[in-house]
């Protein structure tokens, strides 16, 4: 108790007696756990959820059986026949968009002649189970017409309505027979009878999936073999929802790196809790020395203000709860976007704030301001009592050894630079992390070099420019070197991160440009209408691409055929090409650097494909590798011809010549279309005679332009997450300026009362105040420039590159980042408003007399 | 004749397709085998019958019965792909653990899809997914699975097979293609196992094989049949039913078939035979139908009595949906004696129409 | 006229709501060249009286006149002109800017009222306390008496009709206290300023032409020499 009483009075009251101050550090932690929180749950949500209603509807599944461009329909009816007790059921799954809300949606085919009599034996017997299926009993009779839908609850509709669906590029009219229950809109579909959906998809002779319900004896793994041994080559049983493991481990590098950015806002608040502990320690040397007078041990006096600072970061940690649950809301929009447009389509789940987030939250609030406390804190417990009684000695000028420091920062960074060159660890950068850390570190060790060296600079020439403020400014920041330098160390480690990761995205960005010159040299391009995404592929009627190639000023069309595959356990791209129809590209896209019609050469004249550069990344492949797929019911050994650099997708993909790919699997519609129009004749001319020629057909046409804008679109939307991220860190970082002035003033009172009586103006306290914010800022951008720009190498050489496979060029992204920069420091300057107010409001008269 | 209702029903609910699209029964039909064994497209109905009673060497006796229903739901042109819908299979399957106590009983329905269902001459075969029957060098093999019990048999026909009624329909109404085409193997030796919750039984006794297509037989006052199979001592064999009307009478197009030692059949007539349920019911808890499950045969003309009971009362099939109606359809135990000799068998007793009246017409 | 001139000048403090009355009633006036040591005990209101002088705080009642402005008049820039030009201030504890070398701390009021170029007149000053040579140092290099000399010649930079000094020995011994003392009462006759001293001190009190003596906050007794 008694101990508890002296905490309290020692360090809590003090507190409230300056609430703006302990406001402003506990706000930084929330801000930080609040970004790491949101950063989590938006993470589960935007990627949870590719439990889709695929997923739901397969039900108690245990294994799926799945082949490349389609299991071969055949296999169902040798699996029924399988002396077995095994439950059956076929799919044929794609998306449809329903015409009139634009909403696209699971399309799905099941056998509901089987399937619906199986669900009213189930619902006799064990109403618990089966609750997502449609219940097709009472519309039976309708069960052999095409146009019948089956639609969950939450989309709104009553049975008999009539539904308008945009599938692959051809717009249709269903009748709603029946609702099934979809109790949170996560399991929304559209449900049809699997004959119906064959024909709606134009499927012939395959199904997409086999899900399959095996008795519980003896194991999956024995069920799997048993199968394997009954099915062709190419089809392969896995356990069910092995899909959603699969798009799980493709994003684990995506997140894990979204998570470990959102870590950079914790680091900058722990800078600005660990100035805000050292300032009050040092403020509170006075006590300490009288409680140790009076008998206190070295460890109460530690445990005193590392208490202090675990209240603090708990306090920041339950004010960062919430708000980390209401910037989740945004952040997993902004994630969503990125998921869907690089990896794969998913539907955002709802968010959710588990126990366990919200302990995480807790744990590292505490623990971030703990950790940054420890070293103040020990420094407080190793004053002795008679020098903290000592008056006179008011600043805390512990001393700076910017020397030794300089020299440990230098060899942090030859560390830094080593790690760098060190390999991925099963597919995670490690030591490229382990090289930004080091590099964080090494430039939080060179600030007080860098800050005094500056300071000295700037007293003599800006004292001269901007007058005794300027100089008074200068001098104060110097004298308190280690403040100033952990101020700088935050704010410029939160410039670096916005400057190195604005860099990347910029290079990025620039370098997807470019590739694009080189990428799309059709003038045309037409795809379905119905939900084009990363990971799925409609397609247009074969008829169509037939006629358009016989349309007067289409010179040739281009067919690209992609199907959804899974490589290594990882979902893949396939897609094939006709190699005649590409026109001669300006430069070569090749990992060899050979052209491009030397390369097609080989793709039409063996079993030769190319590979993107994230597939050779993802599956540890070089040009003249072999790999084998499974292709419709057959296996196939492909040699890699070439390696090409693609931007479009972090997913691998895979290429193949038309004919090639058609040998194996029968399906001539193509995904999408690229039409080159004859010299001499103007696309507008060809892109009307195209869109008459479509008429019937929903396809959407883009001009090589307007491809190329709407890539750029997808580009920025995807960095989005980002940007938000880098605002967070800055914010952070400009709100512990603010805190920090405003802890200066509150040191400097006597001397800022001084000046009064020596004849300074009110307004020149406060100029003093915004030139000492103004120089912070200086120094913080100048600091955050160069470790931004050596984190930027970091970024794009080695995390980019382990992470994802992606050469990038370096590019500055000049206009982006003089923006950026000018509102972050025009931010500081704002920061120091306040505080400056609080100077200029000093009674002199008090602040002078008070010792 | 044979049951399924689950069949007619089904038949209800897809929307009536037009009769004239199908063939009737009707007399003069020029049977032909094995091609009769199999699929008749042109029918709108079509089913495979195997009941039988087995026993394993140290004496625990099973019925079992598996019945493959094909009902046309479209004969649209345009249909074609293997998904396409048209005709529906049904089919059931039912072990009695005679001695066990015990009725097990389990149906599924399918479309013909690709090779998950059918009745096909040239591969042999008549089968909707594991239930099957693969014809193999003139034997029967029958296999059905299911999560408790399998059946492995395989069926003998010690007997040709047997053309029911006159001049190749069995007329069941008034009125030209109230009829179908009816054929049965009467002795079918039977051997093989059945596998009943983990335990294993080599078997041996004797099946029956009903093989009956057509297009809409019955009338709309008919609400319900009992029909047995016998199979006696004597090495002859009895099928009988009869149709009851609403108002309780029996209807005159009831007949039978007699099948000698040597294999040949007779025709027997409404007032060839009568069929007499004695007082012992048996009430469904499940359905709460009343089953008359002691029956008294007489022929005259054959001069044969029986006695008809049932070692297992518990053998009614409930359907899954509610739109499927109930039936009972078990072994039975035959006792009796023919010109003053002592005569005994075994036999399948079907009736139908006793949980509610069914409804026939189209 | 009188460089300082007080006229039944009243101050009240609010202190935890209750009005406390530092001085009652008020009336003094000085010429240049006098030397003024206000004696009492503490809390008496010799530095109420001071920052009333300095131009740091207006009266509650009653006039304070300075080269016959009235403080009351004027806004805070005026005061802080006032400041600049004719008041300078000596504090006990030397306030002496730490991170500034002596020279900078001497030229400072100059600097902040905008002036270039004092270094001459901060060579100058710190020759009239005898610090020639000092002024690169910083604070912490020099002794106490020192520090004050340093304080005093930067009071002087803008050479002020008034020099208002609070316990400016308080924390010297008593040697180098009355070098002090002797280095302000030459300094009031050769630059012919008003100086007045608050100080506990018999010495500054012999010294002085003129001592106010102040109880309760009002004056008990004015002798002059």
């Amino acid at each position: 108790m008694p101990r508890l009483l002296l905490f309290y009075r020692l360090l809590v009251r003090p507190l409230f007696q300056e609430p703006v101050r302990a406001a402003l550090i506990v706000l930084a932690v929330a801000l930080g756990v609040a970004v790491v929180l949101a950063i989590d749950l938006a993470g589960n949500a935007a990627t949870g959820s590719f439990r889709s209603s695929m997923e739901t509807l397969a039900g108690d599944d245990d294994l799926e059986i799945t082949a490349t461009g389609g299991v071969p329909e055949d296999v169902v009816g040798v699996l029924a026949a399988l002396p077995y007790s095994i439950r059956v059921s076929p799919r044929i799954e794609d998306f449809a968009v329903i015409a009139e809300t634009k909403k696209s949606l699971p399309l799905i085919g099941m056998d509901l002649v089987a399937e619906g009599a199986t669900y009213a034996q189930s619902e006799s017997t064990n109403t618990a189970e089966g609750s997502a299926r449609p219940a097709v009993g009472e519309s039976f009779e309708h069960l052999g017409d095409l146009d019948s839908a089956w639609v969950s609850s939450s989309l709104g509709y009553k049975t008999g309505d009539r539904l308008q669906l945009l599938i692959n590029d051809r717009e249709s009219a269903y009748t709603v027979r029946g609702i099934y229950p979809d109790s949170n809109g996560k399991e929304s579909a559209i449900v049809m009878d699997i004959a119906a959906a064959q024909h709606a998809l134009t499927r012939y002779g395959r199904v997409d999936r086999i899900l399959l319900k095996v008795p519980q004896q003896p194991g999956l793994d024995q069920w799997t073999q048993r199968l394997r041994a009954a099915l062709p080559a190419g089809v392969n049983v896995r356990p069910q929802g092995a899909g959603t493991n699969e798009n799980r481990r493709m994003l684990a590098a995506f997140r894990w790196n979204l998570r470990l950015l959102s870590y950079i806002s914790l680091v900058v608040g722990a800078f600005l809790i660990y100035n805000a502990i050292s300032v009050s320690v040092v403020r509170r040397r006075a006590e300490v020395g009288i409680v140790r007078a009076l008998g206190a041990a070295r460890f109460a006096i530690l445990t005193a203000f590392v208490g202090e600072a675990a209240c603090f970061g708990l306090a920041g940690a339950l004010m960062g709860l919430p708000l980390g649950r209401f910037m989740a809301n945004g952040a997993v929009k902004l994630m969503a976007t990125t998921v869907q447009s690089l990896y794969v389509s998913s539907r955002p789940g709802p968010i959710e704030l588990t126990a366990s987030s919200i302990f995480f939250a807790l744990a590292i609030g505490v623990g971030v301001a703990v950790l940054s406390a420890y070293s103040p804190a020990r420094e407080a417990a190793m004053v002795s009592p008679v020098e903290a009684m000592a008056r006179g000695r008011r600043e805390y000028d512990t001393r700076v050894h910017k020397a030794r420091d300089f020299w440990l920062a230098v060899v942090l960074g030859v560390a830094a630079a080593a790690a760098s060159r060190a390999p991925a660890i099963a597919g995670k950068p490690l030591f490229g992390y382990l090289a930004a850390i080091l590099l964080v570190a090494a430039s939080a060790l060179a600030i007080p070099a860098f800050a005094d060296a500056l300071m000295s600079f700037s007293s003599r020439v800006i004292g001269g420019l901007l007058g005794v403020e300027a100089m008074l400014a200068s001098r104060s920041l110097a004298a308190s070197l280690r403040r100033t330098s952990v101020l700088v160390g935050a704010l410029s480690t939160a410039i670096a991160m916005m400057t190195s990761v604005g860099i990347m995205v910029g290079s990025f960005r620039e370098t997807v440009v470019l590739w694009m010159n080189d990428r799309l040299p059709a003038d045309l391009y037409l795809r379905p209408a119905g939900n084009p995404a990363v990971d799925h592929h409609p397609t247009i009627s074969l008829d169509l691409a037939q006629r358009l190639e016989t349309l007067p000023g289409v010179e040739a069309v281009a067919r690209l055929r992609a199907y959804e595959i899974s490589y290594d356990g990882i979902p893949a791209t396939l897609a094939s090409i006709d190699p005649q129809a590409l026109r001669k590209s300006r430069r070569s896209n090749f990992f060899s650097g050979r052209p491009i019609e030397q390369v097609f050469a080989e793709l039409r004249d063996s079993n030769a494909v190319i590979v993107s550069e994230p597939f050779t990344y993802k599956h540890h492949v070089k040009t003249s590798d072999s790999i084998t797929l499974s292709l419709g019911a057959a296996q196939a050994t492909f040699r890699i011809a070439d390696v090409y650099y693609d931007y479009s997708s972090e997913r691998g993909i895979i290429i193949m010549a038309r004919a090639t790919l058609l040998r194996y699997l029968p399906d001539p519609a193509p995904s999408s279309l690229g039409v080159y129009v004859a010299p001499g004749t103007a696309v507008e001319t060809v892109r009307a005679e195209l869109e008459r020629a479509a008429a019937g057909h929903s396809i959407l046409m883009f001009s090589n332009r307007d491809l190329r804008a709407e890539a750029i679109r997808i580009f920025d939307r995807t960095f989005a997450i980002t940007y938000a991220l880098e605002a967070v860190a800055v914010v952070v970082g400009v709100m512990g300026i603010a805190g920090a002035l405003l802890a200066l003033v509150i040191d400097r009172r006597r001397e800022l009362g001084l000046l009064r009586f020596l004849g300074a103006a009110t307004g020149q306290v406060r100029k003093l105040i915004l030139v000492e914010a103004a120089l912070l800022g200086v120094l913080a951008n100048l600091a955050g420039l160069i470790q931004g720009f050596a984190l930027s190498l970091i970024l794009i050489y080695v995390i980019n590159k382990q992470s994802f496979g992606w050469t990038i060029r370096f590019h500055w992204p000049m206009q982006i980042l003089l923006g950026a920069l000018t509102v972050v420091y025009a931010a500081t300057i704002l920061a120091g408003l306040y505080p400056a107010q609080v100077a200029v409001r000093l009674n002199p008269l008090e602040v002078v007399h008070e010792e | 004749m044979k049951s399924r209702l689950a069949c007619i029903a089904a038949a209800l609910l897809i929307r009536p397709p037009l009769a004239a699209q199908y063939r009737v029964a009707l007399p003069g039909y020029h049977f032909e085998f094995p091609r009769d064994y199999f699929s008749h497209r042109d029918f709108q109905t079509e089913w495979w019958y195997y009941t039988g009673n087995v026993k394993s060497p140290d004496g625990h006796r099973f019925g079992f019965e598996l019945t493959f229903f094909r009902q046309a739901v479209s004969r649209d042109p345009a249909k074609t792909a293997a998904w396409d819908v048209e005709d529906l299979y049904l089919a059931h399957l039912a072990l009695s653990d005679l001695d066990g106590g015990q009725f097990y009983h389990t149906e599924r329905t399918n479309r013909a899809g690709p090779g998950i269902a059918g009745a096909s001459e040239s591969i042999g075969r008549i089968w909707n997914g594991n239930w099957q029957i693969q014809w193999d060098a003139g034997d029967q093999k029958l296999q059905a699975i299911d999560k408790r019990f399998e059946l492995r048999l395989n069926l003998h026909a010690e007997k040709l097979p047997v053309i029911h009624g006159e001049n190749g329909v069995s007329q069941k109404a008034e009125g030209p293609g109230r009829a179908s085409h009816y054929i049965s193997f009467t002795r079918l030796a039977t051997s093989g196992s059945i596998a009943l919750r983990g335990k294993k039984f080599a078997v041996n006794g004797t099946s029956w094989m009903d093989h009956e297509f057509f297009t809409h037989q019955l009338d709309s006052n008919q609400t319900g049949w009992d029909w047995l199979s016998l199979q006696l001592g004597d090495s002859t064999e009895l099928m009988l039913f009869h149709i009851r009307h609403k108002d309780g009478l029996i209807d005159p197009y009831s007949a039978g078939t007699y099948v000698d030692a040597q294999g040949k059949s007779t025709h027997l007539r409404a007032d060839d035979f009568t069929l007499q349920p004695l007082e012992e019911k048996w009430a469904s808890p499940i359905t709460r139908a009343t089953y008359p499950v002691h029956w008294k045969i007489v022929i005259p003309k054959l001069a044969i009595e029986l006695d008809v009971i049932t070692p297992l009362k518990s053998q009614e099939l409930t359907g899954n949906s509610k739109f499927a109606p109930a039936y009972w359809e078990g072994a039975i135990v035959l006792t009796g004696r023919r010109n003053a000799q002592p005569l005994t068998g075994v036999g399948y007793l079907e009736m139908t129409g006793y949980d509610r009246p069914v409804h026939l017409a189209p | 006229m009188p460089i300082l001139s007080l006229q039944d000048v009243s101050k009240d403090y609010l202190t935890d709501g209750q009005r406390v009355r530092a001085l009652s009633g008020i009336s003094l006036s000085f010429e240049r060249g006098e030397f003024v040591a206000l004696v009492g005990r503490s809390g008496c209101g010799k530095s109420t009286l001071l920052n009333l002088a300095g131009a740091m705080d207006f009266p509650t009642s009653g006039k304070v006149l300075l080269d016959g402005i009235a403080t009351f008049s004027l806004k805070d820039a005026g005061l802080t002109q006032l400041r600049r030009e004719r008041i300078g201030f000596v504090f006990q504890s030397f306030q002496l800017l730490h991170t500034l070398t002596v020279y900078e701390n001497v030229e400072l009021p100059l600097l902040l009222a905008g002036k270039s170029n004092p270094r001459e007149a901060a060579k100058e000053r710190l020759a009239w306390v005898e610090l020639d040579g000092y002024g690169d140092r910083y604070p912490h290099q020099l002794s106490g008496g020192q520090m004050q000399r340093v304080a005093i010649a930067r009071a002087l930079i803008h050479s002020p009709s008034l020099l208002l000094a609070d316990e400016p020995t308080g924390n010297l011994d008593t040697t180098t206290g009355n070098v002090i003392l002797e280095l302000l009462h030459r300094l009031t006759r050769e630059r012919n300023t008003a100086t007045i001293l608050a100080t506990h001190s018999p010495e500054a009190a012999a010294l002085a032409s003129i001592v106010v003596r102040l109880r309760d906050g009002k004056i008990e007794e004015i002798t002059r020499r």
